[in-house]
């Protein structure tokens, strides 16, 4: 079986591999490595790797699961069938704007940067709303260098750490204006693997959802 | 060079489709269905008819009179066109198949190339069960015929899942559960029909339907959740459709997927989609479509399917069974100067490409005239030097 997991900069999430290994495979060889790997460990074959990668590779048959945030489902609409919610790894895409005072006066067309163009422009499309994309991957530090009005991001990364990098703890100095869309980390599978996967993906999937329900 | 998402097709790869073309018109044939070739550019209002975004979507240009005029993006539309037009005289049913290229306006996403070739069959004037059975069997022959191990056909129907949404009492979020059936978000499913307050158990089993294609205990499940007779009906249709597939020798290449989806909206009934090994999309996809020859003006019922050659070939190659492409060729030096001698190798079968003989020497198998003798090196090492009737007999003619 082979399983595909996001991750980025270092190894897959801990909430994820706890969840996995619940439902008994074996996740001990991926606590330590970060992606990008394969790595075989028993029956299974882990792709690590960017999440995108990991809905291509589900996508062309590669794979026959993928573990990928909700975020990147969204963004990418990928050619997979979305079998789960893990209910880990949960987090919200956000539309922030720097506090009063802190930005620039409000106009009437807001220049907003996000990694996430394809939902940001749905979610102000479907209000009637008319903004300025601005495709920025350090999508939170956008406002604070006068590039932009607002940031869709999701809010754990909002924050900056002591370096003053996006993700860490220290308040970016942005204000969460509206909820743009809730996310976990889902199950996926690509169409083949739906249809070819038969009673073995059955079987993982019911020991996968009882993982997810047991927290 | 070309546009993007078109693409050249060389040998050996050429000879290999053109074998898996002429295998797949047998088998249409054997079935009965007539080809038919339809032109490539079509009037706009043939494609608009469909009323589907995908379907619209071809290359627009005008003819010197104005009209406007399209690119085909499918060949169902004018195989109904043609149908609704040229056969309304006729009994039923009608069977037609084609092999014939359309294009779709390409982006990278798509994991289609803008220019693909589809071979498919149209049964037309039968509203049965039997005939959808007899449009799942075609393509299972087909593509046993080609030799393809592991594959499976997914058969569901959309009267399932509309029946489902109306059974479901889904009054405001009807068009939200569509959507996400169509994005195959299971978990948004599940949790709209959670708000629409239908109970726990019902809720398990409806996750376990859509989300899984079928097995014998999914079925049964199924069976418990009927709750009306829309989806009483749609079920048995889909069992009915299945025995019968099954009776025709295919019961292990179907599996019942009721959590099955097509993108195209004329279906209207019984739909299903090919898969194999290796192969991440599907390398076939066909359903019933009783409305779609009404728009056209003749209001009969259709079934049919289409498989993509392009998908097909890979997952042949991919299961190390496609089709061999022309025979190993005899590079001949000298041969254009020997034409007799080399009509002589062709007549008996071989196939023998001729070269001037100063040509450098071609990759075996290859036949060389040396003086007054022939040298002859085949592609298992063998080689014969001497005679023409010594080369005749090396080669089985003499």
């Amino acid at each position: 079986m082979k399983l595909g997991l996001t991750c980025e900069g270092g190894p897959p999430p801990a909430p994820v591999l706890d969840l996995l290994e619940r439902a008994g495979l074996p996740v001990a060889a991926l606590r330590v490595l970060a992606g990008p790997a394969l790595v075989e460990a028993g029956e299974v074959t882990w792709l690590l790797a960017a999440g995108a990668d990991v809905l291509e590779a589900c996508a062309r048959g590669a794979l026959d699961v993928g573990v990928v945030g909700k975020d990147l489902l969204l963004e990418l609409a990928p050619q997979v069938h979305e079998l789960l919610d893990l209910r880990v790894c949960r987090d919200a895409l956000v539309y922030a704007t720097p506090e009063p005072g802190g930005g620039a006066a409000p106009r009437g067309r807001p220049r907003v940067a996000t990694r996430y163009p394809r939902v940001t422009r749905r979610h102000f499309a479907a209000g009637g709303r008319q903004v300025e994309l601005i495709a920025f991957e350090a999508a939170a530090l956008a406002p604070g260098l006068g590039l932009a009005d607002g940031v869709v991001e999701l809010r754990s990364r909002l924050a900056l750490d002591d370096a003053g990098s996006a993700g860490g703890g220290r308040p970016a100095g942005l204000l969460v204006r509206e909820d743009v869309a809730a996310c976990s980390a889902r199950l996926v599978a690509g169409r083949a693997a739906r249809v070819l996967g038969g009673a073995r993906l059955g079987e993982l999937l019911e020991r996968l959802r009882a993982s997810a329900e047991e927290r | 060079m070309i546009p993007e998402g078109m693409r050249d097709v060389l040998p050996p790869e050429s000879g290999q489709m053109r074998a898996i073309e002429s295998a797949l018109c047998r088998r249409f044939e054997v079935y009965g269905y007539g080809e038919v070739r339809t032109p490539w550019l079509e009037y706009a209002e043939t494609f608009e008819a469909v009323e589907d975004d995908t379907m619209e979507a071809g290359y627009r240009l005008r003819d010197q009179q104005g009209h406007e005029l399209m690119t085909r993006t499918d060949m169902t539309a004018p195989v109904a066109r043609l149908a609704a037009t040229r056969f309304n005289d006729r009994p039923l049913p009608l069977r037609f198949f084609y092999v014939a290229p359309s294009i779709r306006p390409w982006a990278p996403q798509r994991s289609q190339d803008g220019e693909f070739t589809q071979a498919g069959a149209e049964l037309l004037g039968l509203p049965t069960a039997a005939a959808d059975a007899e449009s799942v069997i075609l393509l299972c022959d087909c593509l046993a015929a080609l030799g393809l191990r592991g594959f499976r056909v997914a058969l569901g129907t959309v009267a399932f899942y509309t029946a489902l949404v109306d059974s479901l009492g889904l009054d405001d979020d009807r068009e939200k559960f569509l959507e996400a059936l169509a994005d195959r978000d299971y978990p948004l499913l599940e949790s709209i029909a959670g708000n629409a307050g239908v109970d726990q158990n019902a809720l398990k089993v409806l996750w376990r339907t859509l989300q899984l294609s079928g097995t014998r205990d999914g079925l049964s499940q199924v069976r418990k959740m009927a709750s009306s007779d829309a989806m009483d009906a749609a079920i048995r249709r889909l069992v009915d459709v299945g025995e019968l597939v099954g009776d025709a020798g295919f019961e292990d290449a179907v599996t019942l997927d009721f959590g099955l989806y097509q993108d195209l909206t004329y279906y209207s009934g019984v739909i299903f989609e090919a898969y194999a090994p290796g192969a991440g999309l599907p390398i076939a996809s066909g359903g019933r479509y009783d409305g779609l020859l009404r728009r056209f003006g003749w209001d009969i019922p259709g079934v049919g399917f289409a498989i993509a050659l392009d998908r097909l070939h890979e997952a042949l190659e991919k299961a190390g069974v496609a089709p061999s492409a022309a025979p190993a060729c005899i590079a001949f030096a000298g041969g254009l100067d020997e034409p007799a001698r080399a009509m002589e190798l062709r007549r008996a079968g071989w196939a023998v490409a001729a070269l001037p003989g100063d040509a450098p020497a071609p990759p075996r198998p290859r036949l060389q005239r040396s003086g007054g003798s022939y040298i002859l090196e085949l592609a298992d090492g063998g080689e014969v030097s001497g005679s023409w009737r010594d080369v005749l007999r090396a080669l089985g003619i003499a």
